[in-house]
């Protein structure tokens, strides 16, 4: 067997190694969670506190109001007073994973109710947007800079997150759809 | 050319499997959705009925242009469809994500390399520069579509997107086709034509066997419904209806305050 032959069905042996262990993977995990149930989903949510969370946003949003008016004034939230409140990159990460369920609970209205589809592209961009600052505040974080980068990035995400949250809820209110009380109660 | 049991054999229920194809999509109104596939699946009926003449009619050398204009025209065909597939995954409103756009383009072009040196490294012992050119185009074409078809499902399950069930079944066909395209292209391509017939015909024969298992697979899933929506309980309206008009205060709050 010539040199070029044995690497020629090494490299096959191995290209198909790979794309059946991804398309296994797969397989496995979808699988695995073909339709998550409801009461997973919720399961899924990580606790935060909704108030801290609304009075964040609506500082930010308010703020963005007034800057958009001409008025520069800062929002009347500290830096500082975000990173207690919300619990630093810690609490920013549970929105983080939190914002991947409600994109999930979007397509779980979506089978019964196909107009959600919009607004789960929406999330779907929203929570991208999140998982970059999130992504910068963390890279923020291993330079020991994260006190300096958390108010450009992290109030942000949390008036981003709130936005979602509201979204959502909108769309469940507008679909008429019962699991609206479990999702308040969640969100 | 001779052609053997077999040979007819597995002519025939491929053609009478692509004519049951087609109609399952007419019928079950799914063309209009799959409209690359769908012309995929003509194609290879035209396909069978041109060759079969051409092969009574024509000469050896008529077989081989219309053959192999014909496998060009289906490879052209089974990019689309992976276009087609990618549109239903991750452009459902009709418009690509930006952050989507990225990734497919990153898919698209590791998978075109390394299909491209896959190719590359193959030497395939023939007896003709053009019969090598054949086989490591085929092994290209091959790796490519196998690396899409998985590469979408995975991209698929990182950023969320669901696969509606027809979509699945098209793409799972053509994933599971395109893997065992690259082991037949591999052995094309390592045992090359010269150690006898006998093994081409082998590796063809079990090309054709699969594809016709996926063409049975179509029919089937395509001619079934996706399962039905979810229905709502009688517990989960009331408990709708206590708590719509909180949520409605929350919402007028909201918009309120955004209006400040």
């Amino acid at each position: 067997m010539s040199t070029n032959g044995v690497y020629f069905l090494v490299s096959v042996g191995l290209f198909l190694a790979v794309l059946i262990a991804i398309a296994g993977l797969d397989y496995i995990r979808r699988r695995r969670s073909p339709q998550e149930s409801w009461e997973g989903l919720m399961r899924r949510l990580i606790s935060v506190d909704r108030a801290r969370v609304a009075k964040i946003a609506m500082d930010f949003i308010v703020a963005s109001h007034q800057a958009g008016s001409g008025n520069n004034d800062d929002g009347e939230l500290e830096p500082e007073d975000i990173f207690g409140l919300i619990g630093g990159l810690k609490g920013l990460e549970v929105l983080e994973k939190n914002s991947q369920v409600l994109i999930d609970l979007a397509c779980y209205l979506q089978s019964s109710y196909p107009e959600a589809l919009a607004i789960a592209e929406q999330l779907r961009q929203s929570a991208r947007e999140i998982e970059f600052h999130v992504g910068r505040l963390r890279g923020a974080a291993q330079n020991g800079s994260l006190e300096v980068n958390f108010p450009f990035y992290g109030q942000p995400v949390i008036a981003t997150y709130y936005r979602m949250t509201r979204q959502l809820l909108a769309l469940y209110e507008e679909a008429k759809v019962p699991m609206l009380a479990d999702l308040e109660r969640a969100l | 050319m001779h052609l053997t049991g077999l040979d007819r054999f597995l002519w025939a229920a491929t053609f009478l499997g692509h004519l049951v194809l087609l109609f399952v999509l007419w019928k079950r109104d799914r063309a209009k959705l799959f409209p690359f596939f769908t012309a995929l699946v003509s194609t290879n009926i035209f396909r069978t009925i041109a060759l079969y003449v051409v092969m009574h009619l024509g000469t050896k050398d008529n077989y081989f242009e219309v053959y192999w204009s014909l496998t060009v025209l289906d490879t052209v065909l089974q990019l689309c469809i992976a276009y087609e597939m990618a549109s239903h995954v991750f452009r459902p409103i009709g418009v690509w994500a930006p952050d989507m756009r990225k990734s497919f383009s990153w898919l698209l072009g590791l998978s075109f390399i390394a299909a491209g040196g896959l190719s590359w490294l193959a030497s395939p012992p023939t007896r003709t520069i053009v019969l090598a050119v054949v086989i490591k185009t085929n092994l290209f074409v091959a790796a490519w579509m196998s690396e899409l078809f998985v590469g979408m499902m995975a991209l698929s399950r990182r950023v969320r997107r669901p696969w509606k069930t027809h979509v699945a079944a098209i793409a799972k066909g053509f994933g599971v086709y395109s893997i065992v395209c690259v082991v037949i292209e591999a052995g094309h391509t390592y045992f090359g034509v010269l150690q006898g017939s006998e093994l081409y015909t082998a590796w063809s024969h079990l090309r054709i066997a699969v594809y016709l298992g996926c063409v049975v697979y179509w029919m089937f899933a395509l001619w079934r419904d996706a399962p039905p929506s979810r229905t709502l309980t009688e517990k989960m309206r009331a408990q709708l209806l206590s708590l719509d008009s909180k949520v409605e205060y929350d919402l007028q709050t909201l918009r309120a305050r955004r209006e400040l």
